[in-house]
């Protein structure tokens, strides 16, 4: 290829190394133009915002800005939103909270991001949990209570339920009827003897008599309904008799099998408000009573 | 045009030829790592276990492409532009040949522990304290035998690609070394010799400045060879390579504290971070301008030149992602930008579009030079080109959506000041952007596949006398 199909006829700078050449131009205006106005841009630069260091500090600028300043203008600009409301929550109590409408959507509002950084990994986006390793918050079936201020009390402190292993204190057979039992109790079939024998055995006494749970909910035992249907621990009959046989929460050195079920305390983690606003959005799923 | 530059008896094309090969493995390699790892974003159920998890594969990826891909490539076209410019052999084969196998060794040794887990948890500094040292030895063994192969030189004056090459050996030394310093614990754990705040400035002294020299002014250096060479025309301007190759070389070391806006860094340092990087548009611009004035009145061989194609192409990404970055590292724009899948978009917009395409651009015009052949198939060439081309853009196109509405989505509030949006939302928002990069990516990883393919083919049919005639 010739060299003349370069338009340019400037002449090069009379080096040549491995047949390449390097032409005189200059380079092009606008480049110039450009180059200086980047270094004195560097120099407006330093003179509005705090850019040099000097032996103890650095020059401040002549806009005074900080990154601290410019966070707590954001801050303090998002407060005068949300401060009085958030002062309306800290001073009402749940119920309150539920049927002020305002402070209700507020509640919401606010806990909506809350729910889903600390509890939806767990109980699901929508609170619909997951079958058989974390409770659903979107029904009204409740192991420890679904109304506004047990709820408060679930989050702050909490819950870890509890129920023995069965595995040495009954035999093959009888954990065999009494996962019949169990079954049978669910679908409304039981008869009387099984009734009797989930007494017997002393399961009312914390599932109560007609095995719709709650006896000694005080106690936070957590004892589920077993007569609605709804399983925390699924349905199979393998489910079943596995929670008979080896409990819920033992110490699972000793009992490795034992259904887990811990809810962790977030009363060290969230504000008394958090807390509040987002009970009111966990009753707003649909199942607060 | 081929043979028609009478080859130097004693130059020592062979260590070109190894250092070629190699970089085009590593490409295949990188990019193999790089699409597994999108997909693991896409499918998290892809980790299938600890050594070929994300967090693992993801510093295999970062290294295999930049060190083992770009340092392969740089040594390559550093030690033949060296000899050719300078019209003198390398000063010691032995020493060239020890930069080879010492390099190698230590991608081998990446390749190891970084499944293993092995890291000093730095970003693209990752590799151990014992793999450091070697890093620091071979490094030096490639700068001293190109400094002393100047030092030898036949002509009067350093030609301009030397001038780069050279700055980035020296930079890319100190920034290694310093950044490097640690306390080892045991053979595969150390901890930095830098605690807090300082860490973290030195770290990203050392982050952007493997952007900037080993990916800019390494590559630059290859432009300025290349581009010329290729089109068999001079460069447009020697005073503007003057100008912009200082002003990159003073400049861009400010850079590095524009990674760290609003964090526990010195307000100074972050303003000074982010005036200098709008201040390096232009320099940066001066290489792209000069490389495209060179071809200005002979765009018409753009048109059947296949090796042209890719490093003009790659001179617009270039420009384009050197215009980005510093816009990304005003406060404003980082305030949205930061800790987004923008700046994944940015550096692979810098990473596929420019250093790549010049790479691969270079590459296979040496593959021609080196072997004294034809390329083997200019069709898979130009699929190459078009594959590549269209997989970059999925690429940054699909990280610019999902960053951008990332970043909009975490501040999003709703009419009571208060987030509208969980993270959780965010991740779902971001899945269809992941598949795409995966895809853009596959599209690399095809064209990284085709080239090997092609040049294995090229160097296999070379010096068979019905080769050409078979080709045509």
């Amino acid at each position: 290829m010739a060299k003349q199909d370069k338009p340019q006829h400037t002449p090069d700078t009379g080096h040549e190394w491995d047949g390449i050449r390097e032409l005189t131009n200059p380079p092009p205006r606008w480049w110039m133009i450009a180059f200086h106005a980047s270094w004195i841009w560097c120099v407006v630069y330093f003179i509005l915002y705090p850019a040099i260091p000097l032996v103890h500090e650095s020059t401040k600028g002549i806009l005074g800005w900080t990154q601290i300043k410019e966070f707590k203008e954001a801050v303090a600009e998002n407060a005068v939103l949300k401060a009085p409301l958030l002062e309306k929550v800290a001073s009402m109590d749940g119920q309150e909270l539920l049927t002020d409408a305002g402070m209700r959507n507020f509640s919401e509002s606010s806990a909506k991001a809350i729910f889903g950084d600390n509890c939806a990994g767990c109980h699901g986006a929508g609170g619909e949990g997951a079958p058989g390793l974390f409770p659903s918050l979107a029904d009204d079936d409740w192991l420890f209570g679904g109304d506004i201020d047990t709820i408060i009390e679930s989050i702050t402190d909490g819950r870890e339920g509890n129920m023995p292993a069965h595995m040495d204190i009954l035999s093959k057979d009888e954990v065999n009827q009494l996962t019949d039992t169990v079954i049978a109790l669910s679908e409304g079939k039981a008869t009387p003897a099984q009734f009797a024998q989930f007494n017997e055995i002393g399961c009312a006494n914390c599932h109560g008599e007609n095995a719709e749970g709650g006896a000694i909910n005080d106690l936070g035992s957590g004892a589920a309904n077993l007569a609605d249907g709804i399983w925390r621990f699924g349905s199979s009959r393998e489910d079943i008799m596995r929670t008979i046989r080896y409990g819920v929460n033992q110490d699972q050195e000793e009992v490795p099998e034992t259904r887990v079920a811990i809810m962790p305390a977030f009363g060290g983690k969230l504000s008394p408000e958090a807390i509040k606003m987002l009970a009111v959005k966990v009753h707003e799923f649909g199942g607060g009573k | 045009m081929v043979g028609n530059a009478p080859e130097h008896p004693n130059y020592n094309m062979a260590i070109v030829k190894a250092f070629a090969v190699c970089a085009v493995v590593y490409f295949v390699v990188g990019a193999l790592v790089g699409d597994l790892i999108a997909w693991q974003l896409s499918f998290p159920s892809l980790n299938v276990n600890e050594y070929l998890s994300f967090g693992r594969l993801r510093p295999l990826h970062t290294n295999a492409v930049i060190f083992a891909f770009g340092g392969c490539t740089l040594m390559a076209t550093a030690f033949y532009v060296v000899q050719r410019t300078c019209a003198v052999p390398l000063w010691s084969n032995k020493m060239a040949w020890f930069t080879f196998i010492g390099w190698n060794l230590i991608i081998v040794s990446a390749v190891i522990s970084f499944p293993m887990g092995w890291t000093s948890g730095k970003e693209y500094a990752e590799l151990e304290w014992p793999i450091d040292i070697a890093i620091a030895v071979v490094w030096l063994s490639y700068m001293f035998n190109f400094i002393m192969t100047i030092a030898n030189r036949k002509v009067s004056h350093i030609y301009v690609a030397n001038w780069f090459f050279l700055g980035m050996m020296i930079m890319i030394t100190y920034l290694h070394v310093v950044n490097s310093l640690a306390i080892p614990v045991t053979m595969t754990k150390s901890y930095s010799l830098f605690s807090g705040v300082h860490d973290a400035m030195i770290q990203w002294w050392w982050g952007h400045n493997a952007v900037g020299f080993f990916l800019t002014a390494g590559f630059l250096g290859i432009m300025y060879y290349f581009i010329p060479k290729q089109a068999d025309l001079p460069i447009f301007s020697y005073r503007l390579s003057v100008l912009h190759f200082w002003a990159l070389m003073f400049g861009y070391v400010w850079l590095g504290a524009h990674h760290l806006q609003y964090t526990a860094l010195p307000d100074w340092a972050g303003s000074l971070g982010a005036a200098v990087s709008i201040a390096m548009i232009i320099p940066s611009w001066g290489g792209a301008v000069n490389g495209l004035m060179t071809l200005s009145g002979a765009w018409h061989k753009l048109r059947d030149d296949y090796v042209l194609r890719f490093l003009v192409v790659s001179l617009a990404f270039y420009a384009m992602s050197t215009f980005e970055g510093p816009v990304m590292s005003l406060k404003t724009v980082n305030a949205l930008s930061h800790y987004t899948d923008w700046t994944i978009g940015h550096v692979h917009s810098g990473a596929l579009g420019w250093v790549v395409m010049v790479s691969v651009g270079a590459i296979y015009h040496l593959l021609t030079r080196l072997w004294k052949t034809e390329i083997y198939s200019v069709g898979l060439v130009n699929t190459h080109f078009w594959i590549h081309t269209i997989g970059t853009v999925i690429y940054i196109c699909a990280m610019w959506v999902s960053g951008i509405m990332q970043g909009l989505m975490w501040r999003a509030t709703d009419d009571y000041g208060n987030l509208a949006y969980t993270f959780a939302e965010s991740v779902v928002a971001m899945h269809p952007y992941y598949v795409l990069r995966s895809v853009g990516g596959l599209l690399v990883l095809i064209g990284a596949g085709i080239m090997l393919y092609n040049v294995v083919m090229t160097i296999r049919t070379a010096g068979q006398p019905n080769a050409a005639a078979a080709r045509a």
